[in-house]
């Protein structure tokens, strides 16, 4: 039996604003087209990696914790 | 001879190469956790500064919600506090009884007040006008932000005046202050689109002071969240009703798509209100036959309200 082959891309796992979480089959992506895929405007909301803040411009990748924070709130 | 950007290293500072955690797109900088604060921080300052907002001798009055905004502002002019001589703040947050959602962001408030050592007062809508919110709409819901909005800023000014405040500090930012704009035009409300940005007298002997209104939401949000004080509290139940939710989710699609469109859109207000006089628009000043307040009829819209509401 021979080894599977290694993947060339990996899962990521994003806890999204409503606490769901969803995985995505992607390599190293930013940020920006992260939230594009997910149809959400990047004004509306803020990223952190691993509990930190991260730009539009940041890379993620799988082994990331990726968290998107809703900011717009009534009140 | 240094090595060549990779789309793969991560964002640095402009001013210092450490990791960015913001893109200002309008200054066309990334900055670090470090200087985006002072940035936040020195451009609050500076406003208050240049529209002479705080004065020696002012009592503030913050409202405080307990959202990102006012929390937010709170951290700011407390941080500020020690460069104005005789300057007092005290936190009012307004109870408007809403089941579900106000009860945990008024505990939010009490524990920011505590930490920056801020005096915190709260009012309700249930003492002031003998009903909470969720009573008062009942049958109604689709009218919840404009009375919620109404009673609310009466409920503030009489907090402020209770702890016998010189002015109210509210944390509205620039995406807030460019929603009104826009909502002001499609109401065709040229009174309150002119109304004046620095400090507003307008409906109150009150003034109100906005030094978070050049900032831009996500600002807001990111210098809560470095500071490590972002919470996530609950929505309001009643916001899906408000002509400001579609102006929000629009206004925001337009500024991604088309940067600089709020910061557009505070400029030609300002051109608007240069060319107009404010007296000859909001017509002369009149006092409220039932409560005094100043208003531009013979009723203020507290009181028509409150008239609509009991019938």
């Amino acid at each position: 039996m021979g080894c599977a082959p290694q993947p060339t891309h990996q899962d990521m796992k994003i806890i999204l604003p409503d606490q769901g979480t969803r995985v995505i089959e992607r390599g190293p992506v930013s940020v920006e087209k992260m939230l594009h895929e997910l149809r959400i405007n990047p004004l509306e909301v803020i990223v952190s990696r691993n509990g930190t803040l991260v730009p539009e411009n940041a890379v993620v990748g799988a082994d990331d914790e990726i968290r998107i924070i809703r900011i717009s709130h009534g009140g | 001879m240094g090595r060549k950007k990779s789309p793969v290293d991560p964002p640095v500072c402009s001013l210092c190469e450490a990791p960015a955690v913001m893109n200002q797109q309008y200054s066309r900088r990334s900055l670090c956790s470090t200087h985006f604060i002072n940035d936040v921080e020195e451009r609050v300052f500076q406003v208050i500064e240049k529209k002479k907002m705080i004065r020696a001798g002012d009592r503030i009055a913050v409202a405080l919600s307990g959202g990102k905004d006012s929390t937010a502002l709170l951290l700011l002019l407390a941080l500020h506090l020690p460069k104005w001589q005789d300057v007092s703040l005290i936190a009012v947050t307004v109870d408007e009884g809403i089941h579900g959602y106000r009860d945990e962001t008024i505990r939010a408030a009490e524990r920011v007040a505590e930490n920056v050592g801020v005096e915190h007062s709260v009012v309700s809508f249930q003492d002031l006008f003998s009903d909470n919110l969720d009573t008062l709409l009942k049958g109604r819901e689709e009218q919840a932000c404009t009375v919620c909005g109404i009673l609310r800023k009466k409920a503030l000014i009489e907090g402020a005046k209770k702890v016998r405040a010189t002015k109210i500090a509210t944390g509205h930012n620039l995406n807030d202050e460019a929603q009104s704009v826009l909502m002001n035009v499609l109401r065709g409300d040229l009174p309150r689109l002119v109304r004046n940005s620095g400090i507003d007298t307008a409906d109150s002997f009150l003034p109100r002071i906005k030094p978070l209104a050049e900032i831009p939401e996500k600002e807001v949000a990111s210098y809560l969240f470095v500071k490590g004080m972002f919470l996530l509290l609950p929505e309001c139940p009643y916001r899906g009703f408000a002509l400001r939710a579609d102006v929000r989710s629009m206004l925001s699609g337009l500024e991604h798509r088309n940067p600089g469109t709020m910061l557009r859109l505070m400029e030609s207000r300002k051109k608007i209100e240069k060319y107009l006089e404010w007296e000859k628009v909001s017509g002369p000043l009149h006092r409220c036959r039932q409560c005094g307040d100043p208003c531009s009829g013979d009723l203020c819209q507290v009181c028509r309200l409150l008239l609509s509401l009991a019938r």
